[in-house]
């Protein structure tokens, strides 16, 4: 019962602690299934992954998929985690058999040399490797979704590691959703308004669970 | 004849010189803390009763369980690997002398590298001890060095070779209890005492280990929780709560996989327990700041620091309130509090249920020596020397 009662108080929580966000656009809704990935392997894909948990969102991971993997569906081919590599596949497989085309994407943004080393990639691979994804997602109608929730600490000078990560998919999401620590500069909200994005921004990674909850309602 | 007296005065000099360090430094290596156990407390071990060869040497160490009244999860909760990154004793004697459990246990290792505690920095001019404030006088501490001191531990080999790893590590880590993991019971005395406390965690099957520590805020792993992959969701999530319910900062960290020795990587991969590293910003720790007082010891204040921040050179917001130890230990009690809660919502069956424990703002209101109680009002059974 106390079990029940805490998590009861844990969903209330992440309800009721204040968006306070500066630029709430009414949430896109978009379906499952759904792959996390990382683009800059930065821990924040942690975060990520834990807010779909929260948000009761089945989901399949991958850190580094390549776009044969992704094209290949739900099951991410059966891949299996191994040294700098990781996969998880929540997906609930009577639903969505392997195989089933992914419907949407969620990338979170975020730099880590020592994330990208591990998996032995150079931030120009890391690059290359999130534009051919970005690339097979526009031309298989995959939505792509945008998250930047490491705050400051997963931004930097202009052209470095972080940036050049932003860069690579907030202004070709179908929508962003940052922290306010994230967007001090304004910067996600310059990209929101050029390229016409649906941005939302939240006080806290944990007010996050909400608007992924609103994205995947049946 | 004159140079003759100059001798003999250089001589007089040196010697009380030497004496009044002498005196000083077998003072802080012989003063003995007193520890009290709180009510939750129901059994007092040492650590060289899982690590025979730990008996009467410096390393060993008191060893608190509190046991609840129902079965749960089992938390191991360690403090001073480090013994310059004094927030880990501070916050584990507040859970020794006041947690109560309904359900689950929880055994704490105040001191867990002991020889450290009686060690010093003489070249950074560390302060011997510190006090802490109570209602009813001060608390003295130990302040102790990284490493266990080469008194006990001695020579030094020109390169320490991890155990059973290999990996090439500094010499001086062959001292440092956060590099020894997962030790061995006839390594050097270090390795026995990380030993010891592996062979806690598998007898006592303890299904979390947390290891409290303090870093500097121009140190990237800093204002964190350190986890590996086993534990990394449930650092994530307690991290985003207290972001979100308590409002500070304490991002997520993944343990290397190849670097080798330190207690978030060893003890997931040499046990079923689940390890998470907590670091707390110490700004006495960074080098550029002025001398090392008990000042910037307890408050964090430092105008070399606070010149950095505005060139933002720090990991961590600073100004000019600097981090004070009410902050980094108030930190400290939330985010264990919160990884317990958090395993115990993931794991029903191994369920941990703690009480008595102040929370972040709590600690920031009251002190840090609110919490401690008074020697001369306990049961004398109850005070353990360490």
């Amino acid at each position: 019962m106390k079990r029940f009662i805490g998590s009861i108080i844990m969903l209330l929580s992440a309800a009721v602690i204040p968006f306070t966000g500066t630029a709430q656009e009414a949430v896109p809704v978009t379906e499952i299934p759904v792959l996390t990935t990382s683009a800059g392997q930065s821990a924040d894909v942690n975060t990520l992954n834990v807010i779909l948990d929260q948000a009761k969102v089945k989901y399949d991971y991958c850190d580094v998929p390549t776009t044969e993997m992704i094209s290949n569906g739900v099951g991410l081919s059966g891949a299996k985690s191994g040294k700098g590599f990781h996969v998880k596949v929540k997906t609930d497989l009577e639903k969505f058999p392997s195989g089933t085309p992914y419907k949407t994407i969620i990338f979170a943004i975020g730099a880590s040399l020592k994330g990208m080393g591990a998996s032995g990639l150079t931030v120009e691979d890391e690059i290359n490797r999130i534009s051919s994804i970005i690339e097979h997602c526009k031309s298989n109608g995959i939505f792509i979704v945008a998250v930047h929730a490491g705050g400051e600490s997963k931004r930097g000078a202009a052209g470095s590691h972080n940036e050049r990560m932003i860069d690579a998919v907030a202004p070709f999401a179908d929508y962003i959703i940052v922290v306010n620590d994230s967007n001090k500069d304004g910067r996600f909200t310059k990209i929101a308004n050029n390229k016409n994005i649906p941005l939302s921004e939240v006080k806290y990674a944990l007010n996050i669970v909400g608007i992924v909850k609103k994205m995947f309602k049946e | 004849m004159n140079a003759k007296i100059t001798k003999i005065l250089i001589t007089v000099i040196v010697l009380a010189v030497l004496s009044g360090t002498a005196v000083q430094f077998y003072g802080h290596r012989h003063y003995q803390l007193p520890i009290i156990a709180g009510p939750g407390v129901t059994k007092v071990a040492m650590l060289s009763e899982y690590c025979e060869s730990l008996e009467g040497t410096a390393a060993d160490t008191h060893i608190f369980f509190l046991q609840g009244k129902e079965k749960g999860g089992k938390t191991l909760l360690i403090a001073n690997t480090h013994s310059n990154e004094p927030a880990a004793i501070l916050t584990a004697l507040i859970f020794l002398e006041n947690a109560t459990l309904d359900k689950g246990t929880l055994i704490i290792i105040p001191q867990f590298n002991n020889s450290g505690s009686r060690n010093t920095k003489p070249g950074d001019g560390y302060p011997l001890y510190f006090d802490i404030s109570t209602a009813w006088g001060s608390k003295k501490f130990r302040m102790g060095n990284r490493n266990a001191s080469p008194l006990d531990q001695w020579p030094d080999p020109d390169v320490y070779v991890h155990y059973p790893d290999k990996q090439l590590l500094s010499f001086l880590d062959v001292r440092n209890t956060n590099r020894t993991w997962p030790g061995r019971p006839d390594g050097p005395l270090m390795e026995r005492v990380t030993y010891a406390a592996m062979q806690i965690m598998r007898e006592e099957k303890v299904d979390i280990a947390i290891d409290i520590h303090g870093a500097e805020t121009m140190f990237p792993v800093t204002n964190c929780i350190v986890a590996p992959q086993k534990s990394i969701e449930i650092a994530t999530i307690a991290s985003m709560y207290v972001n979100a319910m308590e409002g500070f900062e304490n991002h997520v960290e993944p343990s290397p996989g190849g670097f080798r020795g330190l207690s978030h990587r060893e003890i997931g991969d040499h046990s079923d327990t689940m390890p998470f590293l907590l670091e707390a910003p110490i700004p006495f720790l960074d080098q550029p700041t002025g001398p090392k007082t008990v000042d910037l010891l307890l408050n964090g204040k430092d105008d070399f620091l606070l010149r950095l921040s505005e060139q933002k050179k720090l990991f961590v917001p600073y100004d000019e309130t600097g981090w004070p130890m009410e902050k980094r230990v108030g930190q400290h009690c939330s985010v264990i509090l919160e990884i317990m809660n958090q395993f115990s919502l993931a794991n029903p069956d191994k369920e941990i249920q703690i009480t008595n424990v102040p929370k972040y703002a709590e600690v920031l209101e009251n002190g840090v020596g609110y919490y401690y109680r008074d020697p001369a009002k306990v049961d004398k059974n109850r005070i353990y020397k360490n």
